[in-house]
């Protein structure tokens, strides 16, 4: 720098020459070093070069090795609202966008790992008295964040509770797409085949913006097949519900902040207005959910093949539905295709091992919506190498998440537990190759 | 911008390069003193700046931002005597989209062991963040630790002093500055981020923060810093009502530089400890560090022409944001082959490789082969 002084701590040295200038003006350097070693740097670089770009650069995932990529036959239209959803799902509120006043994490993407099922450690808790979602005491979920002069939420006293894992969000849209006629077609709600397993439909009632242009919306009790309990009839619903529960972010379809109604109000701590994000924002994450594919399941061996027919001979596909076919979608390319989902979408009893004791629409305290299957083969790579199976995440392998299976599926379960061990091994295995 | 027109700007900036080198090359007018500047003795006024041509991927995947404007600088410097200086400085800086005022400065010096200054400045927190123009690094991309933890560029309004002892042997500076606000937890978004509480022009939150550096400078090649922030980050009160209570971060940096066995190493570790209240706990973070180390050397000088010479320089550096969670954390490799015209221009050819850690730890690898050209003017 002309004429400025060179004192002081520090400061921005322009009078020198280049970093490496010392090292120039270091006669001795050369010396120490023959020309070879020198060289070694391009040599590096040229053999990074032959190695090839693309190694370089990283490389993409291939196809249904990931939660978060698009199902195949999207046009070009729906890939740009892919787009545009992955970004609003990923999006990290902050407390001047509106996070809070309570809240239980930042964004979707911070619940969903990978856009997979979360982790015992953003388990969310739901309380309620009996049927009562006990709105007066801050129901019906826990949310134990709170942005600076609003207070946490703790669990009252004498409340029913159930403990959530976040569920994947993959394949949402294909399950979306199965005709009600076609779940309803597996209910046995009495039991008439005498097979034991007796799964019966989720009858709920949509929330009133939830309205009949919705698929799952409307004024009568529709059937639900999302949530542990299939509670949710609609992806609106659970999008929603999850802005506004989760992140404490208002929409227009539910325009009032989340507060704690145990806790001396707070005005003016929220800064953001109200609705928060536009119905733009909700509509993109919907629809990016809609059109995530589920993983590709791994490939055929004579141990997996062994364990798809043990899988059907003990009757574990009496609840874990191999097979649905899907029905017309407004997404063309989730219309009219098999898909391979490993659930019937249905409530089924699992006994008291298992039980929350807490209803959830017409579910009771011990029944739950059979978890689809797909998408296990690389749920551990998302989960730090763990599993976390059933609606708490209580099990870590798929023996024990079986072993855990009474109720309705004690039988199916004591029928696996009788297998030989090889058999059993190869039955686990084509689980977590699904 | 087309593609077509990216490629005829950024031919333009390295024809600029060139020119400005080799006009440098034939009448030599800097020298160790005058340095890379315009103007008599008394005034400097001069800027650099940067432009960046690459490809980088995201888990194989192409940014499609492949050509920017990676860093814009003026400034202007006025020493009417020998005891006061005056300088003005802003940049524009890419990768944060922000223009920071780096100095509004007045300083008076009555001995070289005692200067007062004040205004805007540089907070003296790593040498990194005091000293970073783009024709001079050996790198594009800051370190990890200067963008994540520190946020360089850093400056905030203060008063302070500083001063050397034993014959430029020892440095310290001592300053108090607005601080950091609460918009490293209001404004950020995904956990605990120093860079969002900047407060470059306005006051943090009401109270000031106390700041200070104390180096070593055995010889010319040679520096060892230890830097330090503390001071309150957050507003207390929303109106009249009180909301909080006072909520402190502590922000420590420790940096060198040195000559070893011909190469040029450097260093930089920093750690920040951010009281957070108790109901964001388990989502900001309260314990975050962070460290870079780099090594170049001339490979040929000169080359091409007198001033000119190849260098080599790699770096590791990596940041833990969230010292609570397994993930929360970033980790990168650089290498870069130098074309320098001392002092005043660089042109870069670079490959970078990172691994960014999400809050489940799920790996998210980044890498980049970039041509940066980078000049003062």
């Amino acid at each position: 720098m002309a004429g400025w002084p060179q004192f002081g701590s520090g400061g921005e040295d322009r009078s020198g020459a280049s970093p490496c200038n010392g090292v120039v003006q270091d006669a001795a350097f050369g010396r120490f070093f023959t020309r070879l070693d020198r060289l070694i740097p391009c040599v590096l670089i040229g053999v990074f070069a032959a190695w090839g770009c693309a190694d370089l650069l990283t490389t993409e995932p291939g196809p249904g090795e990931r939660f978060d990529q698009p199902i195949d036959g999207l046009d070009n239209g729906e890939l740009g609202d892919f787009q545009d959803g992955q970004i609003q799902f990923r999006r990290a509120f902050t407390i001047a966008e509106g996070l809070g006043p309570i809240f239980n994490n930042v964004s979707c993407a911070s619940c969903h790992s990978g856009d997979g099922r979360g982790v015992p450690e953003n388990i969310l808790t739901r309380f309620s008295r009996s049927t009562d979602l006990a709105l007066d005491l801050g129901g019906p979920q826990i949310q134990d964040k709170a942005i600076p002069g609003a207070h946490p939420e703790t669990l009252p006293d004498g409340v029913l509770v159930s403990h959530r894992l976040p569920p994947p969000v993959f394949g949402v849209g294909l399950i979306e797409a199965i005709p009600e006629s076609t779940i309803l077609a597996g209910q046995d709600p009495n039991d008439a085949n005498g097979d034991g397993i007796s799964g019966r439909a989720n009858w709920v009632t949509p929330p009133p913006y939830v309205t009949t242009d919705e698929i799952g919306g409307g004024t009568a009790p529709r059937v639900g097949r999302f949530g542990r309990k299939a509670q949710v009839t609609s992806l609106l619903q659970q999008t929603v519900d999850a802005y506004h529960q989760d992140i404490g972010i208002t929409s227009s379809y539910r325009a009032t902040d989340n507060d704690n109604p145990l806790a001396p109000a707070v005005n003016g701590v929220d800064p953001a207005d109200d609705p928060e994000i536009g119905d733009g924002s909700v509509n993109d994450v919907m629809q990016y959910m809609r059109m995530l594919a589920p993983p590709s399941p791994g490939e055929h061996t004579p141990i997996r093949d062994r364990g798809e027919t043990l899988f059907s001979q003990v009757r574990c596909a009496s609840c874990h539905t191999p097979t649905f076919r899907t029905g017309p979608h407004e997404i063309e390319t989730l219309s009219n295709r098999d898909i391979h989902v490993y659930s019937d979408l249905l409530l089924h009893d699992l006994g008291e091992e298992l039980a929350d004791h807490r209803p959830d629409g017409s579910a009771d305290g011990s029944e739950w919506r059979t978890a689809p299957l797909w998408g296990m083969r690389i749920t551990r790579e998302f989960l730090k190498g763990e599993l976390f199976l059933l609606h708490d995440g209580r099990a870590h392998s798929v023996l024990d998440a079986i072993r855990l299976h009474g109720g309705e599926a004690s039988a199916v379960r004591d029928a696996f537990l009788a297998l030989p061990s090889e058999d059993q091994s190869a039955l686990i295995d084509f689980v977590e190759s699904r | 911008m087309t593609r077509a027109m990216a490629v005829l700007v950024f031919a333009m900036w390295v024809s600029t390069v060139l020119w400005v080198s080799t006009a440098r090359a034939q009448t030599d007018t800097f020298s160790i003193q005058d340095g890379p500047a315009h103007g008599p003795d008394w005034l400097a006024i001069g800027g650099h700046g940067e432009l960046r041509l690459g490809e980088d991927r995201v888990r194989g995947v192409t940014n499609p931002e492949w050509f920017s404007v990676s860093r814009v600088n003026g400034f202007v410097h006025f020493t009417p005597s020998s005891h006061w200086r005056m300088a003005l400085e802003g940049t524009f800086d890419h990768p944060t989209d922000h223009f920071v005022m780096e100095r509004i400065e007045v300083g008076f010096r009555s001995a070289p062991s005692l200067e007062i200054h004040g205004g805007i400045f540089p907070l003296p927190l790593g040498r990194v963040n005091l000293s970073h123009d783009s024709p001079r690094s050996e790198f594009t991309e800051l370190s990890l630790v200067a963008t994540q933890l520190i946020g360089v560029p850093n400056a905030m309004p203060g008063l302070g002093l500083k001063g050397t002892a034993h014959e430029g042997s020892l440095a310290y500076e001592v300053d108090l500055v607005t601080g950091f606000s609460d918009g490293l937890i209001t404004e950020s978004s995904g956990g605990t981020r120093l860079p969002m509480g900047r407060s470059n022009y306005g006051d943090g939150n009401g109270w000031p923060a106390l700041t200070g550096r104390l180096s070593l400078h055995p010889n010319d090649k040679t520096e060892w810093g230890l830097g330090g922030l503390t001071g309150p980050y957050n507003d207390t009160q929303v109106g009249s009502v009180a909301v909080d209570e006072t909520r402190w971060v502590h922000l420590f940096v420790l940096d060198g530089r040195t000559s070893w066995a011909g190469m040029r190493l450097a260093g930089e570790a920093g750690v920040a400890i951010i009281d957070v209240p108790p109901s964001l706990q388990g989502l900001y973070a309260q314990d975050q560090w962070g460290a870079s180390i780099e090594a170049s050397r001339i490979l040929f000088d000169p080359i091409f022409t007198k001033h000119t010479s190849l260098s080599f320089a790699l770096r590791a550096d990596a940041v833990d944001l969230d010292r609570a969670q397994d993930g929360d954390s970033r980790e990168r490799v650089s290498a870069s082959l130098n074309i320098h015209r001392q002092p005043t221009s660089v042109m870069r050819f670079g490959w970078y490789y990172e691994l960014a850690r999400d809050r489940f730890a799920n790996n998210t690898p980044k890498a980049g082969l970039t041509f940066t050209a980078a000049t003062y003017f």
